[in-house]
């Protein structure tokens, strides 16, 4: 409970941080990331394997040098009297459209990456690339037997 | 040909089907994509070579971890014949990595039977997939995969402009895939621990507690912490889930027990 606590203190602090996030665009603190469609793409060691990472989208493309930055920005981890925190800020049409909570450290040193928490989802939100594009097919563990029946005895047959 | 293996397919031509080998009871399926070779003879040798190291990598985890070979060395250690200090460095290295594991998933994952039994099974097929992936980048090959009885690990791209797509299959229609997911980031491996197949073979904190998950699959970039996570997750629960995600980059997609799903952000379609 109390990582629970001082989780929504720094998430409290937030705003403060937000506000700083904009000063620090001028400081040149943020390290724009890639666009993502995602609000929150996670910092570099925790970035998934999201949809996004292959098919970056134009909000951010370089040649847009001249129109307001947009995309997911993460920004500098800060240290607050709650711990650490580090948040990433989605820029639309010149607004910040979301600021997402990256990094939060409780008391005891532990990084909290709330982000990263697997929520409930619906089956038709899942990441799903065409079925014709599968290749493998993970599961829990096939025996020899099972494996006959198994979707990936057809895939192997088929090839790719 | 090795006692106990039968091919269930033969290294076919470029691009063709995947050579799977029989191990560790189950089936290894390995793909090698157009990688960066193309010329025919020359990329077939190679594939057949890569198959056979493959597939003698698996050989010699499996003799030396089996629990169900009466004359693997970690059998051996089980009957007490040898102490574990006497056992070879590769066994206590193994044990010692599974050691680690237990301490940073406090104890949800272990190598130690409730019998007491040294078991290291939650790490040898993560560390024989592993290999065989140092196997075949050591032989000039990328964009390769390998899943080891639903347990991926891939390199690269399948083909120029193409990712490698892991079907996370439904345990409740095993015909079905609940998600498909490039490796394309970071995250270039997925395990999945569950009891949908092979029946309640992950031990609880609590005695006689079912697992709230049927089935857990966990992406990371390495393909033993994968598994391994994948495991406690099953085991510990909820508590491990949150743990999990907050303190390692993976992502995670948990089917219930009523079949109702969890997923990490990096799983979440992306809204069009």
């Amino acid at each position: 409970m109390r990582k629970r606590a001082a989780a929504f203190a720094a998430l409290a602090s937030l705003s403060v941080l937000a506000a700083g996030w904009e000063m620090g665009v001028q400081a040149g603190v943020l390290n724009p990331s890639t666009a993502s469609a995602t609000a929150a793409t996670p910092s570099a060691p925790s970035a998934g394997p999201s949809a996004a990472a292959t098919q970056p989208t134009a909000s951010a493309a370089p040649s847009a040098a001249a129109a307001p930055a947009a995309g997911t920005f993460t920004g500098a981890v800060v240290q607050t009297q709650f711990g650490d925190v580090q948040v990433a800020v989605t820029i639309a049409g010149g607004k910040i459209a979301d600021v997402a909570p990256l990094l939060l450290t409780d008391r005891d040193g532990k990084s909290v990456n709330i982000s990263n928490r697997a929520a409930p989802i619906l089956r038709d939100e899942v990441l799903s690339a065409q079925s014709a594009n599968v290749q493998n097919v993970g599961g829990a563990t096939y025996t020899s037997s099972g494996y006959v029946q198994s979707l990936q005895s057809a895939l192997d047959a088929a090839g790719f | 040909m090795p006692p106990g293996s039968k091919p269930f397919s033969d290294p076919g031509s470029a691009g063709g089907p995947a050579i799977t080998f029989e191990s560790m009871g189950t089936v290894v399926s390995l793909r090698m994509g157009d990688g960066d070779a193309h010329d025919g003879t020359g990329t077939r040798e190679l594939r057949r070579m890569a198959g056979a190291a493959a597939e003698a990598a698996f050989r010699r985890w499996d003799e030396r971890f089996s629990l169900y070979r009466r004359d693997s060395e970690l059998s051996r250690v089980a009957r007490g014949d040898i102490r574990l200090t006497e056992a070879s460095a590769t066994l206590r290295d193994c044990y010692m990595l599974a050691l680690g594991w237990r301490d940073r998933t406090d104890g949800v994952f272990t190598p130690h039977r409730a019998d007491g039994v040294v078991d290291l099974s939650g790490v040898v097929k993560g560390l024989a997939i592993a290999e065989t992936g140092e196997i075949l980048a050591g032989l000039g090959l990328a964009g390769w995969s390998i899943n080891a009885g639903g347990d991926i690990l891939v390199d690269g791209r399948p083909a120029p402009e193409v990712d490698w797509v892991v079907g996370i299959v439904d345990p409740m229609d095993r015909g079905e895939v609940l998600a498909g997911v490039p490796l394309a980031g970071p995250l270039r491996a997925v395990a999945t621990s569950g009891s949908a197949e092979r029946g309640e073979h992950i031990w609880t904190p609590a005695p006689g507690a079912a697992s709230p998950y049927l089935q857990v699959s966990v992406f990371a970039a390495d393909i033993v912490t994968a598994d391994v996570l994948a495991t406690a997750i099953v085991a510990g629960g909820e508590k491990t889930l949150n743990d999990s995600t907050g303190r390692w980059p993976i992502e995670v997609l948990a089917v219930l027990r009523d079949g109702e799903l969890l997923a990490t952000p990096g799983l979440r379609r992306p809204a069009s």
